[in-house]
């Protein structure tokens, strides 16, 4: 046996298994990342349409009632 | 390609080579995983900088997070050293007797051990070179050295290493001449 052979061998003792290479990936993917789409396969406007939609929301149902005898 | 195919192909293109590093610099093929983790997920998260460049500007962005992670980790571990130490040179495995597979194995062990005790630049560069198959040239990438010197820390390294299993070899062929 070589040292080639050896260190080859030695070599798939240190390796990161596939499975646990796979596991890593997926915990990855899992993050949001900053500009990409966002957890649980929301699309890349929802943010902004929620908060736009949230906004108009909460002008509308703070602005004054009119009342009859403010005229 | 969606961001995360982007990803994935980043992944499998430097993966090894990452773990690899991290396993030569820490000793631990687990330890080496969650820093591969750390190094990736800052990879992911700032995706677009290294979509559109060359493999081997990906490998230096990616080495150069890995090792700015290596030397943050090392100085938050730094007073755990006695005990990564102690728990890092456990002894290698008392050799059983005689057939192939158990020499085999032993030789192996006397490699690991070895390894282990190399001077931490050739423990990196004999690790990549061995556990991902990087050229000298594309670990001196990531390492950020010249070539040349990747080549002189393997050539020491496999020096050192042969010499370890000549030693392990000798008392063998003594025996067999009694």
């Amino acid at each position: 046996m070589s040292l080639d052979d050896t260190l080859a061998a030695w070599a798939a003792t240190v390796r990161l298994p596939d499975a646990a290479a796979a596991d890593i990936y997926q915990q990855i993917i899992m993050t949001p990342a900053p500009g990409g789409e966002a957890f649980g396969g929301l699309g890349r406007t929802w943010w902004r349409d929620f908060s736009a939609g949230f906004a108009a929301r909460m002008i509308t149902s703070t602005r004054p009632v009119p009342v009859p005898w403010a005229a | 390609m969606d961001r995360e195919a982007e990803f994935r192909e980043l992944y499998e293109a430097h993966r090894d080579a990452v773990h690899a590093y991290f396993t030569g610099r820490t000793g631990d093929r687990w330890a080496a995983a969650d820093l591969m983790q750390e190094v990736f997920m800052r990879a992911w998260q700032r995706l677009p900088e290294l979509v559109g460049r060359p493999a081997s500007g990906q490998r230096a962005w990616i080495f150069t997070v890995a090792r700015n992670l290596a030397v943050d980790t090392y100085r938050h571990e730094r007073t755990r050293a006695g005990a990564e130490a102690a728990l890092g040179h456990e002894p290698a495995a008392a050799p059983a007797p005689a057939s192939a597979p158990v020499i085999a194995a032993e030789r192996v062990a006397v490699v690991g051990e070895a390894i282990r005790q190399l001077p931490e630049e050739q423990r990196v560069a004999v690790t990549m070179s061995a556990a991902s198959g990087l050229t000298s040239a594309q670990i001196a990438t990531a390492l950020g050295v010249p070539a040349g010197t990747v080549r002189y820390r393997l050539s020491l390294a496999r020096r050192t290493l042969g010499a370890a299993l000549a030693a392990y070899d000798q008392p063998a062929g003594t025996a067999e001449e009694r």
